[in-house]
């Protein structure tokens, strides 16, 4: 090939490759853009900025561990407010004080029953049985979507969570 | 013919034989060769996959697949056909019959073109091995929606790999493309000379490398999430699932062009030759391509409208979407003018090019139907949406595939391929095509999901029909098979330069087969006069009558 053209074709070709990486940066754009346009237009994302100022509710975690089941557990973040339409996040430890790999579940219950329909569950460690090593220490998490309207006598609710043990 | 005379300098020795042939390939027509022997593997890899989905199918319950293999099966089988079978089947067209069809010697990057080949088999290995991983292959459908995909064992792992590898290919085939096409034409042949398909790969080439590094982008920003602890898609670190089906659609909806354009441009040069009129309105075509391609951009929404978006938002994306029919309408009346008091014959590639025309108008009517807003609430993911992109995939760029290779199989090989056999294999893949597909539109209407392994009862009969129809469909495309090879090992006898009497582009001017190189000088302006393209240049060339004196 010729001098030129083959120069020709290599600048060509490295303007193509800019484009290329141009748009894949463009992806990542993508993402504050869609944030941006969204709270723009108002439309509900999940999204503890979008909360309704005002209403507000206490929510205390609690955790029981049955005897003989050889693990500790203890809410890290016991007690939270939550905001209407907000996001509450909470920790919990995990332990297992036993040499044996154990495998637990969490059975979550709400108190009052009708602050299930008020806190709902966006992300929990008890959608799945948990597998833990001997001595292992996990910190575990719930994420909790506050519901937009909060009736105004519920001051408080808990969210309490019973390990058992999965066969 | 003084073609022939420059292929025997030496040049032909210097070629390696055995396998470094393959492995070192540089040669255009060699990687295309590879490149188009690969898509059939994925093709029959993949086709084996949509049978094990028919046959799990073919009656009500739980036959042969536990739920969660059938979701893999029907994830894998659209990820192999998409990216292993036509993508790389197209730029294997692209590699062997550009450099021929342009007056090139090669393509601009022999090298490069090397590397974005041998890409693909680890690409296509990473995605097979994912089957045999814990927890499975990915399950989440080929858009690999999270959370469904941000929770899937490390198959997804895999596959997120294999898609880097199969971007970074189409990314570098595409740079070859474009600078080949810009740079490297004959002199004389303006842009608005070269035959249509250069055009179609052209404008293929741009909108790959446009959106394949977004799509690349996208499963970077879910394999973060799933082990980096990003949170773009997790709703609960605040990101937003939605968010990923929006870059998902803003790649994936150009690419459903990038899988039929080339094949539009494949018919533009088939139907020409087989009606021997040159193709009507060249210019519009043009036109016509490049205006899909700007419009897919903007229309990614309409694979949304179920998902929730303000009304506005529906009514943008809707009217966009239809707006796109009107080039694709251009492009099939140009097709049928083309053909319209012609003097046609109808040879195997002539047959699927009409098939895919035909076809491809029925996709494209259902695509219509779906592109309305509030009928697209009931029909999404439905088994109407599955009969529709089957109608342009399948019929669309299988047919246009199956038309190509018949068409140039004769420059590739040497020799002819059985008429009568092609033309079975043309009647058998069209009558099961559509038992096979057209039954779905009618489960989708009356409501049945797709992605499901089971069904209810009411839904059996169309399903057992586009069983049976599958299995046929497939055993048919055996047939395909044999005649290729049939063809590479003699075929009917020798094929001449020209085999179409028609055929008047660049590439009937060099022998049968076409000789290792080709062009390494290029052809003077009286050939390249003489092929104008007989597309564009024919009116204009009208007042041009001395042509013909050129030609002696
Ligand atoms: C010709 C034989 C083929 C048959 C019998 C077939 C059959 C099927 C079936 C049964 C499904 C599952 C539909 C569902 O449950 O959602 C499917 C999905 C799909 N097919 Fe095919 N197919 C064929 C060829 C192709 C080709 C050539 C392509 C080319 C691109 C293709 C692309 C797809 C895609 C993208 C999906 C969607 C996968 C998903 O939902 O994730 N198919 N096909
Ligand atoms: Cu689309």
């Amino acid at each position: 090939m010729q001098l030129a053209l083959k120069h020709k074709n290599q600048t060509l070709a490295i303007k193509l490759a800019a484009i290329a990486l141009l748009m894949f940066g463009f992806g990542y754009a993508l993402a504050p853009f869609y944030g941006a346009f969204c709270q723009f237009l108002g439309i509900d994302r999940a999204e503890a900025s979008l909360t309704q100022a005002g209403a507000a509710l206490r929510i205390e975690f609690d955790v029981n561990v049955p005897e003989g089941l050889p693990v500790t557990m203890q809410a890290l973040d016991s007690v939270q407010t939550g905001k209407a339409g907000g996001v509450v996040k909470a920790r919990f430890m995990l332990r297992n004080d036993s040499d044996q790999a154990l495998t637990v579940r969490a059975v979550p219950s709400f108190a009052p029953v009708r602050a299930a329909g008020l806190l709902r569950k966006l992300e929990c460690f008890c959608f799945d049985a948990l597998t833990l090593a001997p001595k292992e220490s996990r910190e575990v998490t719930v994420v909790l979507l506050v519901a937009d309207q909060l009736p105004p006598e519920m001051g408080a609710a808990t969210l309490s969570y019973s390990l058992q043990k999965v066969m | 013919m003084h073609q022939a005379a420059h292929t025997h300098g030496g040049h032909e020795a210097a070629y390696e034989s055995g396998w470094a042939r393959w492995l070192y390939a540089t040669n255009h027509k060699d990687i295309g060769t590879l490149y188009l022997w690969f898509a059939f593997a994925m093709f029959l890899t993949g086709g084996v996959m949509a049978l094990c989905i028919r046959a799990e199918l073919f009656q009500p319950g739980l036959q042969f697949w536990q739920p969660e293999f059938f979701n893999q099966l029907t994830t894998l089988h659209g990820i192999i056909m998409v990216f292993g079978a036509i993508m790389p089947a197209f730029t294997g067209l692209a590699n062997w019959m550009l450099p021929l069809m342009l007056g090139a010697p090669d393509m601009a990057f022999a090298r490069m073109n090397n590397w974005s080949f041998w890409l693909l088999p680890p690409a296509a290995a990473l995605l097979l091995i994912s089957l045999f991983v814990p927890g499975g292959a990915p399950a989440g459908g080929w858009t690999l929606y999270p959370p469904l995909s941000a929770q899937a064992g490390m198959g997804m792992d895999l596959a997120i790999f294999s898609i880097h590898l199969l971007g970074l290919s189409s990314i570098m085939g595409s740079i070859n493309i474009i600078t080949t096409i810009l740079n490297m034409r004959a002199p004389g042949m303006t842009m608005l000379k070269m035959p249509l398909f250069a055009w179609t790969s052209l404008v293929t080439a741009y909108l790959l490398i446009a959106v394949a590094p977004v799509l690349a982008g996208a499963v970077t920003m879910l394999l973060t999430d799933r082990h980096f602890g990003t949170h773009f898609f997790s709703a609960a670190g605040g990101g937003d699932p939605v968010l990923f089906q929006h870059i998902f659609w803003f790649f994936g909806h150009p690419e459903v062009y990038i899988m039929a354009l080339p094949a539009f441009g494949i018919v533009s040069q088939i139907i020409p030759t087989f009606a021997r009129k040159p193709l009507f309105g060249y210019v519009s075509m043009v036109y016509a391509t490049c205006s899909i391609a700007i419009l897919s951009f903007m229309v990614w929404g309409h694979h949304m409208f179920a998902v929730g978006m303000p009304a506005t938002a529906q009514l943008f994306f809707m009217f966009l979407t239809m707006l796109i029919a009107v080039p694709t309408g251009v492009k099939v009346f140009n097709w049928i003018a083309t053909m319209w008091q012609g003097s046609m014959t109808f040879e195997t590639p002539m047959l699927f090019a009409i098939g895919f025309v035909c076809l491809f108008t029925v996709g494209g009517f259902s695509g219509l139907v779906l592109s309305i807003a509030p009928v697209d609430t009931q029909m999404q993911d439905t088994y109407y949406v599955v009969a529709h992109f089957h109608y342009v995939l399948v019929a669309g760029a299988l047919f246009s595939l199956f038309a190509a290779v018949y068409y140039w199989l004769p420059k590739w090989t040497g020799y002819m391929y059985h008429e009568g056999r092609g033309k079975f294999h043309f009647w058998w893949s069209m009558v099961w095509f559509n038992v096979t597909f057209f039954p779905m539109h009618f489960l989708g209407l009356a409501g049945m999901p797709r992605r499901i392994p089971d069904y209810a009862l009411q839904f059996t009969s169309f399903n057992s029909i586009a069983s049976v129809g599958a299995f046929c469909f497939g055993l048919g495309q055996l047939l395909f098979l044999y005649n290729v090879i049939h063809t590479i090992r003699g075929g009917v006898g020798p094929a001449p330069a020209r085999p179409w009497e028609g055929g008047n582009t660049l590439e009937w001017e060099v022998p049968s087969p076409a000789p290792h190189h080709t062009w390494e000088s290029p052809p003077d302006l009286t050939t390249v006069r003489r092929g104008l393209i007989a597309q564009a240049v024919e009116h204009e060339g009208e007042s041009d009558e001395p042509k013909s004196e050129n030609r002696a």
